[in-house]
């Protein structure tokens, strides 16, 4: 588990323990890759509804026999990830499809606080 | 990550290193910038150093290429790896009019060769 703040810079934090855990997972580099990119739009998009909030942001993996997951967990508000929100710049809404690209199972759900717990998960 | 412009038989060719993500997009676009508003029609990016690229990234592409396609020009990434080149083809990149990937820098030198060829 990771928790760190809700700051652009954090996000290669982020991308560190994703890879560690990966590489710990003894998966390929190219599935670490996928699951980098989808944590991390995960995480933008926390970050970026933080709101100026600092409650933290928080990346749990979870090992099993047939996949590697990743739950990301915000304490702002509930937002679908990479749905854009009034951007000037419009290129906002990539974050879910990449998501649902790249991972075998994607699962976004309210968390009791009101924020928001996006559920990744990669087949082995 | 670390952007900086050279030039390409006459094409700005920006070079970056390291990972473009949500952090670091913008000073991509900073780069990439001021070859717009000078008139250019044609930008290439060398992504042979690039290790990661998330939306972040892609959200400058597209902006890139949507400014390009306005003057008929186009967007060429040089060199991109295999994960990063999987990203493009996924967003619909890399069947935009506007938008070219080249496998090295020599091909690239080519298509712009061409270009200029009345």
């Amino acid at each position: 588990m990771i928790s760190v703040a809700p700051e652009p810079i954090r996000l290669a934090d982020v991308r560190r323990f994703v890879e560690e855990t990966g590489a710990e997972a003894q998966l390929d580099t190219d599935k670490i890759f996928d699951l980098k990119v989808a944590v991390s739009e995960a995480c933008a998009n926390a970050v970026e509804h933080s709101g100026g909030q600092h409650a933290p942001l928080q990346v749990c993996a979870f090992l099993y026999s047939d996949r590697i997951v990743f739950e990301i967990s915000d304490g702002g508000d509930f937002r679908v990830p990479g749905v854009p929100h009034r951007s000037p710049r419009d290129d906002r809404g990539l974050g879910l499809p990449l998501m649902v690209a790249l991972m075998d199972e994607v699962r976004i759900a309210k968390t009791r606080g009101g924020g928001t717990n996006v559920h990744l998960s990669l087949f082995l | 990550m670390l952007a900086s412009t050279e030039r390409l038989d006459g094409t700005p060719l920006v070079v970056v290193t390291g990972e473009i993500d949500h952090g670091s997009s913008s000073a991509l676009q900073s780069e990439i910038e001021p070859c717009l508003d000078g008139g250019e029609t044609t930008i290439l990016l060398d992504l042979k150093d690039v290790t990661y690229m998330d939306s972040g990234g892609i959200s400058v592409l597209l902006y890139t290429v949507r400014r390009l396609r306005r003057g008929n020009g186009w967007l060429g990434v040089v060199s991109p790896n295999t994960n990063v080149r999987r990203l493009l083809k996924i967003v619909g990149l890399e069947v935009d009019s506007g938008f070219r990937v080249f496998d090295d820098k020599e091909s690239a030198a080519t298509a712009i060769r061409e270009m200029s060829t009345p």
